[in-house]
């Protein structure tokens, strides 16, 4: 039973993980928060229900429509991410790019990304409504829905969605961390992410990197959208509001900017959350936010971030 | 297409800053010749930085023209500017104060280097050996200034005049033509500023440079410019060889008066 929860608490956390990479991938070349990021993610989540060629619900302006062509769920799901990417893309030009360049205050950024995720909320139910949707069963290739590790006579049966929800997170943060780290491009965002204008006089096209950036942002949080709506559900326009909420706790718990702190953070809000007792489920999102809450008092930096240093 | 010869390295025309009502640059027309040792000198607030911020392309001109070669590139943004081979450094040193020394200079690298996302990210050797030489390149320009040894030390800890070091060997990564130093000597003891003027010199050389830079260190910058531009509150009010600007009457009272 524990082990069953924790198995729920990794692979949900290992999402959180994906999405919060998102987060603090922009926080930590422009030092804001992109709101927005939230509605890319159920967006994501919709990207892929349409492309597999299911149909729309009774309510919306696209009622009852389909594509006229299903894609298998794998496919659909990263094109879906991919759509997500070029969202991101387009949010940055007409929401950041426009207030960066007149020199605005990162506060107003913050408000300007707020709208666009209003903005892109309301558009969602406008078009296919706000019901609730699910992916068809059979989306992982036949795949068992689950499989039992437990002894015979004490069955311990665990989702297989779970496990490849987990596996796929972490392919995906160990491929971000390898990009950063390795590229030439993840190189030039690190210098960028310390000193925008130094990078520029360096040769290197910020601009073009932090549109890179929101695409690689909307890409993670867009798969993390699908893999949520394939555990659970795809629970409304509004879904990814409330998951956004629970990423911000993530960043700042690991670190604002930091990419290790957002994984770690991550999984362990995934688990702490697991671990909430059944009669008391119904307090399970407070959960993330008192371990927020007890671990600032302790560390005010997040888990993995450094104290803060005041750029001259 | 050759250029007629005459077309300087560097060449400004009219240029003009406003900052609200502020002039902080106003009017200011120049060239500087190819191998140039060329000196920026006028009073705090004389608009010397925003001077080296305008042809950087970090801060719009509000009227008037940047010439590289004779090329425009006025209103260029500035990783163009840097691509076209001009170099600076910051009168408050900026490194990457989180990052190696070698790495800092590594950075510095990035125009010169190519390999895409996947080689990368999969380790591919053509990746690989990219990376090797772009280390190889950083430890020579770390050895020239001195650093080598220390190559895998955190910037930010460095003193202050190894980071000043550090910032121009960053800058050489660029393989620049053209070497806008701010103020090379603030801070530096007797002895380095004595060395800094050789330095600059041999970098010259060795590197086929035009160097433009901003002193206030007033023997220094006579010493060991060719020709010396005074500003003050944002005007050109002399431009010459040394001996010339020493002696002109308006650079005497408006800058040289108070310190002989």
């Amino acid at each position: 039973m524990l082990l069953q929860q924790l198995v729920n608490g990794l692979a949900i956390g290992s999402v959180y993980a994906i999405f919060a990479l998102g987060y603090t991938l922009v926080f930590s070349i422009l030092r804001v928060i992109n709101f927005a990021h939230g509605a890319v993610f159920t967006l994501g989540a919709y990207f892929t229900y349409l492309l597999i060629g299911a149909r729309i619900g009774f309510n919306g302006l696209l009622a009852q429509s389909a594509l006229p062509f299903g894609l298998p769920f794998w496919v659909a799901a990263v094109l879906g991410a991919l759509l997500a990417g070029l969202v991101g893309v387009v949010i940055e030009r007409l929401a950041f790019r426009p207030l960066r360049r007149r020199g605005a205050d990162p506060l107003l950024t913050l408000v300007s990304s707020l709208g666009v995720a209003v903005a892109l909320v309301n558009a969602i139910q406008y078009l296919v409504g706000a019901e609730n949707y699910t992916y068809p069963p059979g989306a992982l290739f036949g795949l068992p829905p689950a499989i039992d590790i437990g002894a015979t006579g004490s069955p311990l049966p665990i989702r297989t969605t779970q496990i490849v929800i987990f596996a796929v997170s972490m392919v995906l943060v160990v491929l971000l961390t390898l990009f950063v780290n390795r590229t030439r491009t993840g190189k030039a965002l690190r210098a960028v992410s310390e000193d925008a204008d130094t990078a520029r006089l360096l040769g290197i096209d910020v601009d073009r990197l932090i549109l890179l950036t929101f695409f690689v942002s909307g890409v993670l949080g867009g798969f993390a959208g699908t893999l949520v709506g394939l555990s659970v559900s795809i629970a409304g326009p509004y879904f990814g509001i409330a998951f956004g909420l629970k990423g911000l706790a993530v960043i700042v718990l690991g670190g604002l900017g930091d990419i290790p702190g957002a994984v770690v953070g991550g999984l362990l809000i995934g688990v702490a959350e697991s671990l909430v007792p059944s009669d008391v489920i119904a307090y399970r999102d407070a959960i993330a936010f008192v371990v927020l809450f007890v671990i600032l008092l302790a560390r005010p930096q997040g888990l993995l971030g450094r104290a803060a240093v005041q750029k001259v | 297409m050759t250029a007629p010869p005459a077309a300087p390295t560097l060449e400004v025309r009219g240029l003009t800053r406003r900052f609200g009502g502020l002039v902080a640059v106003d009017d200011v027309s120049f060239a500087v010749q190819e191998g140039e040792i060329f000196g920026l000198i006028g009073p705090n607030g004389a608009g010397k930085t925003t001077l080296f911020n305008l042809v950087t392309g970090l801060t719009p001109p509000s009227a008037g023209a940047l010439l590289h070669r004779g090329d425009d590139i006025t209103g260029s943004p500035p990783h163009v500017v840097a691509q076209r081979g001009i170099a600076r450094t910051f009168q408050n040193i900026r490194l990457f104060t989180n990052l190696s020394a070698l790495g800092n200079v590594m950075i510095g690298r990035h125009i010169h280097t190519r390999s895409g996302l996947l080689p990368g990210v999969l380790g591919f050797p053509s990746s690989r050996a990219e990376e090797e030489a772009v280390r190889e390149r950083a430890l020579e320009l770390l050895d020239l200034v001195g650093l080598r040894d220390r190559a895998q030390v955190r910037a930010g800890s460095f003193p202050y005049g190894d980071q000043r070091r550090l910032e121009i060997a960053r800058a050489l990564a660029l393989e620049p033509r053209v070497l806008l130093l701010d103020e090379p000597a603030a801070g530096l003891n007797t002895n380095e500023k004595a060395g800094l003027s050789r330095f600059v010199r041999e970098l010259r050389d060795r590197f086929d440079l035009t160097v433009l830079l901003i002193e206030h260190h007033v023997p220094l910058v006579m010493g060991l410019c060719d020709r010396i531009a005074v500003l003050e509150f944002g005007r050109l009010i002399a431009v010459g060889d040394p001996a010339a600007v020493r002696s002109d009457p308006a650079v005497v009272e408006a800058y040289l008066g108070e310190e002989t």
